[in-house]
This record gives C-alpha cells, sequence and structure tokens, in this order.
C-alpha cells in the first residue's frame, strides 16, 4: 500500500469504527482518572488497575463460561484495586502517587504471578478457553451505510465507555456525590469545615476510577484481543492520565483528548504497512501527548 | 570521620526501612508457602542464593551497582520533590551513546571507556533536560511527561539497534555486534603478577568493571553536591518548600531543570554500565521497568545518597535470590515484586511507625495486666 493508500483510508467508515474501538480502553481509564483527579487525588494507578480487569475478565470468563459473572467480577476486581489504594493513601497516609506506583508494580507481577500458575504460562492465556464480550449489533442503524459501521457492531464494553461519559456528567454536576466530589477537590479544607467527610468522598472516587479502568483493562482481553497478555496494557493508564491534564480535568477535554490518542494509535495502524519502522509510527501518540501538553499549558499561560 | 560517622547512623538508626524490609520478606515468604510445594526448600534458596556460588555474588555486585546508580538518580529528583519516572528512557539512551562510542570511535581503551562513559551521562543530562524544561516553563506535569519520554526513548533505541547497528548478514536477533575489547569496562581488579593465578580464576567467574569505583565516587559526588553546595541547597530547599524558596529568592526554575537533568545523566551512566560492562553489546529490552526499581532504592535510602549503595545492596540480594529461586523450585520470579510493592506502601505509609508502637504498646499493657 502506497502513501496516498493510507492516507485515503484514514477517510472511510472502517478507519472511523477502528478509532472509536482503539479509543475504548483509554476512555474507560481516563473517566476514571478524571473522577479521582476530580476528588482531588491523581490515580496513578489506572494501569495496574486496568491490567487487574483485564486478567479477573479472562480467568473467571474460562472458569464459569458465564459473560455476567465475568462482568461483575471485573467490576469487583475493580472496586478491590480501589479499595487497597484508598488503604494505603488514606488510611495509611501514604504518598497518592508513590502508593499508585506500589500498586502497579503489584499488579503487574501478580498477574503474571497468577498467570503462571493457572496456565504454566508466562507470555499469555492461550491455553484457557475465555470468552469475549459480544458484539452489538443495532438493529435498524446497522443497514444504513455509512453510520452502520462507524455506530454499530462494537461490542458491549464500547457503549458502556460512551454512556460512562455521560453518566460521569451527570454524576459530577447533578448529584449531591458529585457536588462533594468536585467541592473535595477544590479546597479539602473548607469541604471538610461543612460537614463533608472528606475521606470517605475520596474513596468514593477512588473506587469509581479503579472499576472504570478495570472496565478498560478488560474491553482489552475480551473485546479487542481473546487472551490476557503479560503487560497488555502497554502503557495506557498512563495515558489516559495524560488524557485527562490534556482535557484540563473536564469531561468533553477528556473524552476529545482520549479518542486524540485512539486516532494517533490507528494511524500508526495505518501506516504499518508503509515501508518505516513501525517504532517510528508508534512514538507518534507519545509525541502527540508530548506536544499537546506544552500547547495546552501555553494556552492555560495565556488566558 | 563526619562521612563515617553518617554512614554508622544511616544503618543503625533507620528502623523504619529494616521494618519494611523485613516486612516485605515476611509477606513475601506467606505467598511462597502457599503456593510452593516445598516451602522450606524454596525459602532456602531465596534467602541464600546470592552469596552461594562465586558467579551469583558476582551478579549480585553488578545489578547492586546499576541500582545504585538508578537509586542515586531518582533520589536526587525527590529530593526536590519532583516525581520524575524518566530514569527507564535516559538509561536506553545512555546506553545507545556508550555502545556507539565503543562500537566505532578508533582509540584505545583509556580513551574509548571515558568517553564512552561521558558520552552516556550527556545523553542521559540531554534527555532529562526535557521534562525539566516542561515542567519548570510550562508547569507540564513531570510524571506524565517522563512517562511518554521513556517510550519514545525506548521506540528510538529499538530502531538504532534493529535497522542501523544489526549486521545486515547472518543476525538472528536483533542486537549491535559485540563491543571489541577497548570498549568493555576493564575487569575491577589489575593484573597482579603474584596474584595472578587467583585473579584468572575469578575472572572467569565473574565480570565486575571498574563500574564499581566509578559508582562509589559518584555516590560521594552527588552526596558533596546535594549537601554543600549552592545548587545542591536550592534543590532540597524547592522541595521543601516551593513557595517559601522563591520568595527567599531561590531560583525554583533553575534548580527543578538542574536536578532532573543531573538525574538524566546518572541515569545514563547506568545505561552505559548495562551496555560496557554487563551485556557488552546492545540488545532490546535491557531495561524493563528498571525505572521503578530506582524508585525502590531511592525510598529505602530514603533519598540519602550515602545510605544508597547499602540500599541497592539489600534490594539487589532480593532479586538475585529471586532469580535463583525461580531457577532451583517450583515458585516464579514474580513474587519479588510482591516484596517491591510492600517495600514501597511500607516506607511510605506515614502511619506504619505509629501504629507499629501502638500494637506494641498494647501488648506489653496486656502483659502488665496479666502480671
Amino acid at each position: 500500500m502506497g502513501f496516498d493508500a493510507a492516507i485515503t483510508s484514514i477517510f472511510t467508515p472502517i478507519f472511523i469504527a477502528s478509532v472509536i474501538r482503539i479509543s475504548t480502553p483509554i476512555i474507560l481509564p481516563a473517566m476514571g482518572g478524571l473522577i479521582a483527579e476530580s476528588s482531588g487525588t491523581p490515580n496513578i494507578a489506572l494501569e495496574g488497575s486496568m491490567l487487574v480487569g483485564a486478567f479477573t475478565g479472562v480467568i473467571v470468563s474460562a472458569f464459569t463460561q458465564n459473560i455476567y459473572i465475568s462482568f461483575i467480577s471485573v467490576i469487583l476486581a475493580g472496586t478491590f484495586i480501589g479499595l487497597f489504594l484508598s488503604f494505603c493513601h488514606l488510611w495509611l497516609k501514604s504518598s497518592a502517587i508513590l502508593s499508585g506506583i506500589a500498586v502497579n508494580i503489584i499488579c503487574s507481577g501478580l498477574t503474571v504471578f497468577f498467570l503462571y500458575m493457572f496456565t504454566g504460562d508466562k507470555g499469555n492465556s492461550y491455553k484457557l478457553n475465555s470468552l469475549n464480550f459480544p458484539a452489538i449489533n443495532i438493529p435498524l442503524i446497522k443497514d444504513i451505510p455509512f453510520l452502520g459501521t462507524v455506530l454499530s457492531g462494537y461490542n458491549l464494553l464500547t457503549y458502556v465507555a460512551f454512556i460512562s461519559v455521560i453518566l460521569i456528567y451527570i454524576l459530577l454536576y447533578k448529584t449531591k456525590l458529585g457536588r462533594y466530589i468536585l467541592a473535595v477537590g477544590e479546597n479539602k479544607e473548607a469541604a471538610n469545615s461543612v460537614g463533608i467527610k472528606v475521606e470517605n468522598i475520596k474513596l468514593i472516587a477512588l473506587c469509581l476510577s479503579s472499576v472504570l479502568a478495570a472496565l478498560g483493562g478488560a474491553n482489552m482481553s475480551m473485546g479487542y484481543l481473546s487472551l490476557f497478555q503479560r503487560d497488555m496494557t502497554a502503557g495506557r493508564g498512563f495515558i489516559a492520565l495524560a488524557a485527562v491534564h490534556l482535557g484540563r480535568k473536564n469531561i468533553v477535554g477528556t473524552l476529545l483528548a482520549s479518542i486524540l490518542f485512539g486516532f494517533s494509535d490507528a494511524i500508526s495502524n495505518q501506516f504499518a504497512t508503509l515501508n518505516i519502522a513501525p517504532q517510528w509510527v508508534q512514538m507518534f501518540p507519545y509525541i502527540m501527548t508530548i506536544i499537546a501538553l506544552v500547547l495546552s499549558n501555553m494556552l492555560k499561560k495565556k488566558s | 570521620m563526619n562521612i563515617l560517622r553518617s554512614v554508622r547512623k544511616i544503618i543503625f538508626s533507620n528502623k523504619k526501612t529494616i521494618f519494611a524490609l523485613l516486612f516485605s520478606l515476611i509477606a513475601g515468604f506467606i505467598v511462597i508457602s502457599f503456593v510452593s510445594e516445598t516451602p522450606v526448600q524454596t525459602f532456602l534458596s531465596f534467602i541464600t542464593g546470592p552469596i552461594s556460588r562465586v558467579n551469583r555474588i558476582g551478579d549480585w555486585i553488578e545489578e547492586a551497582i546499576t541500582l545504585t546508580l538508578l537509586g542515586l538518580a531518582v533520589a536526587i529528583v525527590f529530593k526536590g520533590e519532583q516525581f520524575s519516572l524518566g530514569a527507564e528512557g535516559q538509561l536506553n539512551l545512555g546506553a545507545l551513546a556508550a555502545g556507539i562510542v565503543a562500537l566505532y570511535l578508533p582509540a584505545p581503551t583509556f580513551l574509548r571507556v571515558p568517553i564512552a562513559l561521558l558520552a552516556s551521562m550527556l545523553a542521559g543530562f540531554l534527555f532529562g533536560l526535557i521534562p525539566g524544561i516542561l515542567k519548570a516553563k510550562m508547569n507540564a506535569n513531570e510524571i506524565v511527561s517522563t512517562l511518554m519520554l521513556n517510550t519514545i526513548a525506548i521506540k528510538f533505541y529499538e530502531i538504532i539497534v534493529t535497522y542501523s547497528l544489526t549486521p545486515k548478514k547472518g543476525a538472528t536477533f536483533a542486537a549491535s555486534l559485540p563491543f571489541p575489547k577497548e570498549g568493555i569496562l576493564p575487569f575491577f581488579l589489575p593484573n597482579i603478577p603474584f596474584l595472578q593465578n587467583g585473579i584468572t580464576v575469578l575472572k572467569n567467574q565473574t565480570s565486575i568493571s571498574i563500574a564499581l569505583y566509578i559508582t562509589i565516587i559518584i555516590v560521594f559526588l552527588v552526596y558533596f553536591f546535594m549537601s554543600r553546595t549552592t545548587h545542591g541547597y536550592e534543590i532540597r530547599m524547592s522541595g521543601l518548600n516551593k513557595d517559601f524558596a522563591s520568595y527567599g529568592g531561590l531560583n525554583v526554575e533553575r534548580s527543578i531543570i538542574l536536578s532532573m537533568a543531573i538525574s538524566g545523566a546518572i541515569a545514563g551512566l547506568a545505561g552505559g554500565h548495562i551496555s560496557m560492562a554487563i551485556h557488552e553489546r546492545l540488545l532490546l529490552g535491557i531495561s524493563v521497568g528498571i525505572g521503578f526499581e530506582g524508585v525502590v532504592v531511592a525510598l529505602l535510602a530514603r533519598n540519602n545518597p550515602l545510605a544508597v549503595p547499602f540500599a541497592a545492596l539489600a534490594y539487589s540480594y532480593i532479586r538475585i535470590g529471586a532469580d535463583v529461586m525461580e531457577r532451583s523450585s517450583d515458585v516464579s520470579r514474580e513474587i519479588v515484586v510482591l516484596i517491591q510493592g510492600i517495600i514501597i506502601l511500607s516506607i511510605t505509609a506515614e502511619r506504619s511507625m505509629p501504629l507499629l508502637k501502638d500494637v506494641l504498646l498494647n501488648i506489653k499493657r496486656k502483659k502488665k495486666e496479666v502480671l
């Protein structure tokens, strides 16, 4: 495929669909990161939560052969990581950043450790017969020529991701809990002085955050691929963190930033067929992040 | 004498660090006893592994050298309260720079080795400047920027090694040619005529290099820099209280940039050590997660440069022990990450010591009640 063909293929519905598919495991943890950041605690453990979500989904689905139980187990696993992080940060008073790093390290190692125990293989879980989230074809819409490809046919979690964006908007701006979260993030002492239990609010925010990240991970191991690979999230949790900063900690901005990463990732897949070292294109999303961080901070300084 | 006293103080006064190490080891053992069929043997191979053979002692020391350099790199930025995680990327670029000099600079050992090491430090320094400038001038979050830069650096390293340095013919995997003899760090003992036999035996078993001495010098240089120079003072003060430091007329921006760049230079040197002493060629995947190992060492040493080598020795002992355990038992080496995570948590947990005190007090009180 030549350069022209690679460029023109960007404007096809199939490419747009692939952008959405690739964005899903960034949107979910990014929304999680946003909630945690809104409550004033950066969640560095998004990456670890994703890995655990991906791993739990594969293992539970392989042993129960039931997609609903697996879905719930992923949510529980995410909650558990959130609770553990809160235990370290809120109860033991460890720094949020360092406890996040510790959780990431533990998750990355323990998933490999248990993978080896369950399968005798340290690389991936191909020996296990794990399930996939079913693709959902929206009736009627799926038959419309362009929109059909763009809107229909994704797996369950992609829809969950986009619905979660709306739900989080409602949660943060239309409910009491959301206002508490924002108040705690804005000024802890002030929130405390009007009787908000700061630690409880932070705990809820961290748990929600980790659950969303775990779902993002499950999307990788049970939607995008159908197996678990060691360290399969490959830094997406950190990219999600970058998306939150890039989106200036608001919902629409974070969503757009996540899709931007999905886009640059999808582009690098398109250009992989050209005669360039694949690493150059794989660098693209990361370079974009840094450029975008710089630009957004320069704009902020001006305004 | 001053230095000796402070070294002693570090070893004996750091209850929390020792508690953290013990606690994490106990946690590791509990897990081992659940998953291993021969837990006692597994424990033993883990605990005695690193000193069971001469070559393993060599591995232990070499690993400790790398970890000391990384720990110093992290300790410098942590002292300035910058959570820079860029050591991994800087290490890759350092290894690359050192490797290219070691391979292609036509010069004898006594010139080629120092130039290669300086090149590795320069590469790390320049790459450390980027997140420093981004943070100081643009207020870009350093965790995010360093993590992104790490991936960029690793990909760049892969490109150069795979497409430029791997020989076109007959290569079965991506790696440069082995470095010529002039580009390898010399053995740490010189050739003393009447000890010839002993040294040859040692040389066959281990390849500990003069990086040992270089690292010790760097440890003292960093200590001196951080505690005795104006720039070091600026870095420490900016870390303690940024607003206060800038109110007091210190140049906080410069100290952020400087701390990240110096940290980068030392991480780059660690890369030089990995390529010129351990692998003696450029390979792919030299650094998986190694930046975070530096974080553990720095935390164990509580960011004190003089304590870093001891922390690195203790920590690399655990890592080599896990390697030996994996080879001689049914437990995989990933158990070490549990230990690693618990070390970080128990050292950074501000409430762990008061909690422990409470528990001990309660026990004492109960004993009294019984009596």
